[in-house]
């Protein structure tokens, strides 16, 4: 890894951190910027969520669960779009091909949760390899297209050629999920303490890969290495002048990203006990392309904002009584107003905001 | 040597493998051709090209007859039906027309604003388009297929030499599919209009310091592609339902068929398209029909692998 940044911008950066000064505002600041408090702010958010989600906003604890598992996606392929500023169509080969690696390995080798989510991962990421080596010969919108090209070929292959496989349109049904670690039945409750925030052991599960993942994608992106993905992003050319191996990091962070969309694609397999042949579909890609979009790029809390809305609009608030139909609607139409007004998605509207009342700083 | 009876089979296969592929690729084309010369002249990506389709689709609907309502929005507020009947050959020549103006309006006031920001953002926004086109027919309309009746004039057999029996509607699509792209690649290749178009494609700086406006050419060029889009909704109509996922249907195969043939080249469009359509036909024909959809998908990243420019792509212009 010769070619990666030193370390000189990470210690400037803790310097000014450790620099406390002032009052409240500047302690909450330093606070904020520190890694450790952003997986404790998660933790304390997935915690207290499904409660608030169940009493003041209609919620219930599957759909709770459904929300984490398309946030690790989002923030997966925010890692690409955001940080890389690569746009793939083509995710759901990713998200869809390792929940029916985890759905077939749990129903032929191994139904402890632990090794199907470890099952699907490696399988989204064996095909991240692939398709990345493949597509990232070519940028911008041939990028996008051939990741869409190779996202289609696998739904169809799935859908009549691997049939004996995957069960075809119908889906793979024969999930057979065992429980954690031998002892912990996976869809049953919660011991006591627990059962005053959450009522199943499946969203605690999600909820610690949840935590495991924001904390994976934010060591990444502070790391020099996630540095040299905003110089890409920036600029690829001087990237490429300073002497770092652009098409290499690229293929890392598809990568990476895919990796992020296979345990989001196992934890699905498990939290459903089934894989519709529909998760392959290049309209999967699509969702979490809005997901990200509508939740802010290049933000860590974004995309899960994003993914959460997306699900909120799609499971609650379609069955409203007059708004319910025109669901996905306004979801496309959300959609367009931040593409064309707040380039930076809603959590970057947020710190818009916030920035203009205390008075914060330009990144 | 004698023409065996296995010889003539042999044969009728062939062709008819040969018309189908035709008809299947002519649908690309129109949308190709479209996509594409948006693509080449205005370097702009519309996703939402496969919505102009479904417009056209259900716009054909709505001018060829009377379509009954079952469920959706406007059967719920009591429309019965909609649909003003004046036949396929009126659907034929609105519907490019109003599309055109659609997407006239389209460049005015989207695409427009986009010219000047990244690809991706171009993306993002047309694709957010074309779900709202899907969704609020879907939300008006109701989410069922509706059959879209072949003109009347041009249903049934015919009988042609050496193949048998062909429905006609399917020549018919291959016919309005030639003499469409023949007409507009004629326009592009032969008018003042079209140099214009040519060279701004080139160099759109130097046409500019030369005193010509760009403006108004691209913005014409836009409408001509989704009126195209438009006309190959009505043309594939009858091919079969009608409903609001056919657009995103159309979308992907149409892109691939911009990229193969090389972005900008009408030429490229129609080899590609025909390629892919004969390839689908193909494996459908042979016992592989469960390949059909994987194979053009193949062939594609195949060509795009092998030859990034597409196959008449002139040479690489995207980083």
């Amino acid at each position: 890894m010769s070619d990666e940044p030193g370390d000189a911008t990470a210690t400037a950066a803790a310097d000014t951190d450790t620099e406390v000064t002032g009052g409240f505002a500047d302690r909450w600041a330093s606070f904020r910027d520190r890694e450790i408090s952003t997986v404790l702010l998660t933790v304390v958010g997935v915690a207290v969520f499904p409660f608030l989600f169940n009493n003041f906003l209609n919620g219930y604890t599957q759909l709770a669960t459904l929300m984490l598992i398309y946030g690790i996606f989002a923030v997966g392929f925010d890692i690409l779009l955001g940080y890389t500023g690569l746009l793939s169509f083509g995710h759901a080969v990713f998200f869809g091909g390792a929940a029916y690696a985890a759905g077939i390995f749990s129903a032929s080798v191994s139904s402890s949760p632990l090794l199907v989510l470890l099952a699907g991962t490696a399988f989204a990421v064996l095909m991240a390899w692939i398709v990345g080596f493949l597509s990232l010969r070519r940028g911008g919108i041939y990028f996008a297209i051939l990741t869409l090209t190779f996202g289609q070929m696998s739904f169809y292959l799935a859908a009549s050629p691997l049939a004996f496989l995957t069960n075809g349109e119908n889906g793979f049904t024969s999930v057979d999920i065992g429980s954690l670690l031998g002892v912990i039945d996976i869809h049953g409750g919660v011991p006591f303490p627990l059962t005053m925030l959450v009522d199943n052991m499946l969203y605690v599960f999600v909820a610690v890969m949840t935590v495991l993942s924001v904390a994976m994608a934010n060591r990444i992106l502070h790391s020099p290495y996630g540095t040299v993905f905003r110089a890409i992003r920036e600029n690829e050319r001087r990237a490429e002048f300073v002497g770092l191996d652009v098409w290499r990091y690229k293929l890392m962070a598809f990568i990476i990203s895919a990796a992020f969309a296979g345990i989001a694609g196992s934890l699905f397999t498990i939290e459903g006990n089934y894989v519709p042949l529909q998760s392959l579909y290049w309209t999967e890609s699509g969702r979490v392309v809005i997901m990200t979009v509508l939740g802010g790029v290049g933000s860590l809390f974004g995309p899960l904002f994003g993914a959460g809305l997306y699900l909120y609009i799609e499971n609650i608030v379609s069955g409203f009584e007059t708004l319910g139909p025109f669901w996905h609607l306004i979801l496309g139409i959300v959609f367009v107003v931040a593409v064309v007004l707040f380039p930076n998605g809603i959590w970057g509207g947020i710190d818009y905001v916030r920035d203009m009342v205390v008075g914060g700083e330009d990144e | 040597m004698q023409w065996g009876d296995s010889d003539v089979t042999l044969l009728a296969d062939i062709l008819t493998i040969l018309l189908n592929g035709l008809q299947q690729g002519a649908i690309y084309v129109l949308l190709a051709v479209g996509l594409s010369i948006i693509l080449g002249t205005l370097k702009f990506v519309n996703f939402a090209h496969g919505a102009l389709y479904l417009v056209g689709a259900y716009l054909g609907l709505f001018i060829t007859g009377q379509v009954p309502l079952n469920n959706g929005q406007l059967a719920e507020w009591g429309i019965q039906s909609y649909g003003i009947g004046l036949g396929f050959v009126a659907a034929l020549v609105i519907v490019p027309i109003v599309v055109f103006v659609i997407g006239l309006l389209m460049e005015r006031f989207i695409a427009q604003a986009f010219y000047d920001r990244p690809d991706t953002d171009q993306i993002l926004v047309t694709f957010g388009l074309a779900i709202i086109v899907q969704e609020l027919l879907r939300a008006l309309l109701g989410g069922s297929s509706q059959p879209f009746p072949q003109p009347s004039w041009a249903s049934g057999p015919i009988a042609l030499p050496v193949v048998g029996n062909f429905p006609r509607w399917r020549l018919g699509v291959i016919a309005i599919t030639a003499v469409l792209v023949l007409g507009v690649y004629a326009l592009v290749e032969y008018t003042d209009f079209g140099l214009i178009v040519q060279a701004g494609t080139l160099d759109g700086e130097m046409v500019r310091l030369l005193g010509i406006k760009l403006s108004r050419p691209y913005l014409v060029v836009f409408g001509i592609g989704a009126a195209l889009a438009g006309v190959a909704g009505v043309v594939g109509g009858p091919l079969a339902n009608v409903n609001p996922n056919i657009g995103t249907e159309q979308l992907v195969p149409a892109f691939l068929t911009v990229v193969i043939g090389g972005v900008g080249k009408i030429e490229g469009a129609v080899v590609a398209g025909l390629m892919l359509g004969t390839l689908q036909v193909l494996l459908i024909q042979t016992g592989y029909a469960a390949w059909s959809q994987v194979g053009i998908y193949a062939l594609a990243a195949v060509i795009l692998l092998v030859r990034p420019q597409g196959l008449l792509g002139s040479e690489v212009d995207v980083s």
